[in-house]
């Protein structure tokens, strides 16, 4: 067994036990506190597609969770029409608001799309509290939406409620795998690439023919589709929604910090920050807001800072680090992998099959840069002596 | 409308105007040097009101001669944040010409200064007592002018001409200048540029200091009273250009006049979505804002 | 017909005027060096060309099209890229995905890009260090990974900002040998460079600008005679590598 296979394996293994873990875990209670950190790990990869691929700082995406939700609500309570369906439709509607908040401010750095996207949250909360009506559409102002639920113990796909936990831990789990699979599906892509390539450098991305402010705005787009899925489902899950809970600065700045704490442009950066975030969140809620008030707010300032100066790229890193040595020793580590030949003097001919689109590379290994420079893994310096420059007319 | 109501209006938004301007001109004089958002400058204020509270409550003075105390406080205390949270986020990303990283930072203080606040001073609004100032009114004709806001309106123009002044005509704040144009360049010119972000991280802070206290005798002081004043200071900024003093005070009057004259004509808690969307407008229209310069954003 | 002609461009900032009624063409397969003392206008020249700044006045003709103002991704899809005189490299990535990105401009697989990008960095020497991190990299080492993310786009122009400066006379001497590798293959090569030596031993032709203006262009011999030159700038340089 390679390292590669064992740690593909680990993942399969984790995945499976994922979804195996309803037949031991029986308590709903408990269900509840693992549907709630898979959305906001599902909630966090997707801020972490604009976050942290393009290197942007989003400060504002419960606007999308509260599009979300309102949306497939309102179409349910109104029309009658599928939650399935009003997701969608909600998620359509939140690309189109991604698309409008990142094409200004998405050319401009920092500072300006991280303002901008929290005063649209703001905006948008001001404006959903003091409607009641939207035209036809009733959006009741603070008090919220209630879904009514089914009768008791009845459950239907349909209408997107269930009478156990159960089928929500399997919804929103299946988001996740998808989700995932989806991030780090354009993560090595060509997409991928280019969004952290702009992130961190953008003048010299663009030199290498990145159009820098139009891969940001697509993963604006594609993070708010995503995004307002997670928001119906929460609508569903909670059967109740209202300005404060779902378009918040709170729930906005909570997705950055477990995304930055876990490791913002990483896959497994969201899941590692919500599994290590929420629990502290719950605990000290549950236990201390009576005595200690704030205090898991303060241990997540705390956290935050210390990890930005001396983690800057989050947490995952260092524990990929244990895991590999854990890996390591249950399997022997690959002298080469297929993507990065470690064989650097081997004269291979580069005119081979998959490169036609090269002309102006040199064909042959004999190219007058000669054998100094064709494949020197040592310092340069140290052959240039033997260089047959001169010699050359 | 009445002119007498509308001019009464008028003078209100002007006077808070100018005061959110002050907040908002902390911010803007950091971001101008630094080229960061400091995201804890709300709660900056919110310590700077708690400071003059207590100096209020166990002296039984007012809280203008409490400034000795608090800017030099204030100046300290942002002086050390800058140099040691801030400082070394630029010395890991020296090639990043503004670091996200500062304001998520900034964000982290922001959460724990209001939460400690919290923790020691509990939940509670708390009203300057005694406060020497409570209710004094200026009457002009038909018109009355609260005493309280007009002092703060009148620090905010001394405030801003003091710094205009340190800026323009003292050697430090020229190199503060130099520093806000050319990094390299104000290096080179023997000035070091840790100790000018740590100075102007500093003054902005005091800024901050001043607001908080000239806000006690009329505005409850309690832990989360810096986000509105935070988030209201960001469209200032950006309303006005960022990076610009005069552009924060007008972006100030622009906001205080809209809370001021908005209720006339609708529900007031409309009069906040307004500010926002011509927040959102200014950035997509303009988004150097009405006086910044053209910046290479 | 050249591959790019530069055609009066002037570039103002505010009132300083950095390239003044500049004139320049490069034919197919030339290597033109760009030559001037600090400040003389040399890389605003070629922000220009490169389509970092729009020119104030004048036109830029690259393969017959006028590029004026493009934008620095456009042309780079064209055929044309460059090298920052202050590196760049993308610090998180490793050197490979770092001429990936380059690679991309040519192909949407990842698997031929990363081939690809892997043949660029055999050719420069760097086959062995594909997975090392840029931070890690000797300067010279981070000037190739400069030269290679440009090379990975598959231009038909290369411009070359400084890529010599900073290294060490037998690294010089091995940066020689690749731009003369890559001419080789027929490509044309715009460099500014300020190691004599070096251009003196590259160019085909040179051309000086000082102040923004073009004082002189010719065959390297003729440039290194010229009056204007000396007393602007090769007076002081000549032979101090």
């Amino acid at each position: 067994m390679t390292q590669q296979e064992f740690k593909r394996n680990c993942l399969i293994a984790v995945t499976l036990a994922a979804f195996a873990l309803p037949l031991v875990v029986r308590s709903a209670t408990y269900l509840h506190i693992l549907i709630i950190l898979y959305l906001y790990a599902y909630m966090t990869t997707t801020w972490n597609l604009v976050g942290g691929f393009a290197g942007v700082l989003p400060l504002g995406h419960s606007v999308f969770v509260g599009i979300g939700a309102y949306t497939s609500t309102i179409l349910w309570l109104q029309y009658g029409i599928s939650p399935w369906i009003g997701m969608l439709v909600g998620a359509v509607l939140a690309a189109g608001v991604g698309y409008l908040i990142g094409k200004p401010t998405l050319k401009m750095r920092g500072a300006y799309f991280a303002l901008s996207t929290m005063a649209f949250v703001e905006g948008i909360r001001v404006m959903v509290e003091n409607i009641d009506m939207l035209g036809p559409l009733k959006l009741n102002g603070p008090r919220g939406l209630n879904i009514p639920p089914l009768q008791m113990g009845e459950g239907s796909f349909w209408a997107f409620q269930f009478s156990s936990k159960e089928p929500y831990y399997y919804i929103i789990l299946t988001m996740l795998v998808a989700v995932l699979a989806m991030t780090s599906a354009i993560s090595r892509s060509k997409m991928g690439y280019y969004l952290k390539s702009g992130g961190e450098d953008p003048d010299a991305a663009q030199a290498l023919g990145v159009n820098v402010a139009r891969y940001k705005v697509a993963a604006m787009v594609i993070s708010s589709f995503l995004t307002a899925l997670a928001g119906t489902f929460l609508a569903q899950l909670t059967l109740f929604i209202y300005p404060k809970s779902v378009l918040t600065l709170d729930l906005s700045f909570e997705l950055a910090f477990i995304a930055l704490i876990g490791g913002r442009g990483s896959i497994a950066g969201p899941i590692i920050g919500a599994l290590l975030l929420r629990p502290v969140t719950e605990f000290s809620r549950i236990y201390f807001s009576a005595t200690l008030p704030g205090l898991h707010l303060i241990i997540l300032g705390v956290v935050l800072i210390v990890v930005m100066l001396y983690q800057p790229r989050g947490l995952t890193e260092p524990l990929l680090r244990i895991f590999d040595k854990v890996a390591a020793r249950f399997a022997p580590a690959l002298p080469d992998t297929p993507d990065t030949p470690d064989t650097p003097d081997t004269p291979d001919s580069p005119d081979s099959p998959n490169s036609p689109d090269s002309p102006n590379l040199p064909d042959t290994p004999d190219a007058p840069a000669g054998p100094d420079t064709q494949g020197t893994p040592a310092a340069p310096g140290a052959t240039a002596s033997a260089s047959p420059r001169e010699e050359r007319p | 409308m009445d002119p007498v109501f509308l001019a009464q209006d008028c003078i209100n938004g002007v006077l808070m105007g100018l005061i959110y301007g002050l907040v908002a001109l902390g911010l803007t004089l950091i971001f101008g040097v630094l080229k960061v958002i400091n995201f804890a400058h709300g709660s900056f204020l919110m310590v700077g009101m708690y400071v003059a509270y207590w100096a209020v409550t166990l002296s039984g003075l007012s809280p203008y001669p409490a400034l000795v105390i608090i800017v030099p406080a204030m100046f300290l205390f942002g002086y050390w944040v800058q140099h040691l949270l801030i400082r070394p986020i630029f010395i890991a990303e020296k090639n990043v010409r503004e670091p996200i990283t500062v304001i998520i930072v900034t964000t982290g203080l922001w959460y724990v200064l209001d939460n400690l606040a919290l923790l020691v001073f509990g939940p509670d609004y708390r009203a300057l007592n005694p406060n020497p100032l409570k209710g004094q009114m200026l009457e002009m004709g038909e018109i009355i002018v609260s005493v309280p806001k007009l002092y703060g309106a009148l620090a905010t123009l001394a405030t801003a001409g003091g710094l205009h002044l340190f800026l323009q005509h003292t050697r430090l704040g020229r190199a503060v200048r130099a520093t806000s144009l050319d990094r390299e360049a104000a290096s080179l010119m023997g000035i070091g540029q840790w100790k000018i972000f740590n100075i102007a991280f500093g003054i902005g802070t005091a800024v901050a200091g001043i607001s908080g206290a000239v806000l006690t005798p009329f505005y409850n002081v309690y832990p989360t009273v810096g986000i509105p004043f935070d988030i209201k200071s960001f469209v200032i900024v950006v309303l006005g250009g960022l990076g610009s003093i005069w552009g924060a005070l007008v972006g100030g009057v622009i906001i205080g006049l809209i809370e001021s004259i908005g209720p006339n004509f609708m529900t007031s808690t409309w009069t906040e979505g307004i500010v926002y969307a011509l927040f959102l407008l200014v950035l997509f229209v303009k988004p150097s804002g009405l006086f910044g310069q053209k910046q290479d954003w | 017909m050249s591959l790019l002609q530069v055609q009066e461009v002037t570039m103002r900032f505010g009132g300083l005027i950095a390239v003044n009624d500049l004139s320049l063409e490069i034919g197919r397969g030339q290597i033109l060096g760009l030559i001037g003392p600090n400040g003389a206008g040399k890389s605003t020249a070629f922000n220009c060309v490169a389509g970092l700044y729009k020119p104030t006045e004048g036109r830029i003709l690259f393969d017959g099209e006028d590029v004026t103002g493009q934008k620095p991704w456009d042309l780079c899809k064209k055929g044309l890229a460059r090298t920052f005189q202050i590196v760049k490299p993308f610090q998180s990535m490793t050197v490979l995905d770092n001429v990936t990105v380059g690679a991309f401009a040519v192909t949407d697989h990842r698997d031929e890009a990363r081939d690809r990008a892997m043949e660029v960095l055999r050719l420069l020497g760097m086959g062995g260090k594909g997975r090392a991190l840029p931070g890690s990299l000797t300067i010279a080492d981070r000037k190739r990974l400069e030269i290679a993310r440009a090379l990975a786009t598959d231009p038909k122009l290369l411009l070359l900002d400084e890529v010599m400066a900073g290294l060490r006379p037998t690294e010089v001497d091995e940066m020689i040998d690749i731009i003369r590798a890559l001419r080789e293959r027929g490509m044309t090569i715009f460099v500014i460079e300020h190691i004599m030596r070096a251009i003196m031993a590259l160019s085909d032709e040179i051309v000086v600008i000082h102040f923004g203006q073009k004082i002189c262009r010719g065959k390297p011999e003729q440039v290194a005679r010229d009056e204007n030159v000396i007393k602007a700038y090769l007076g002081e340089n000549y032979g101090t590598a």
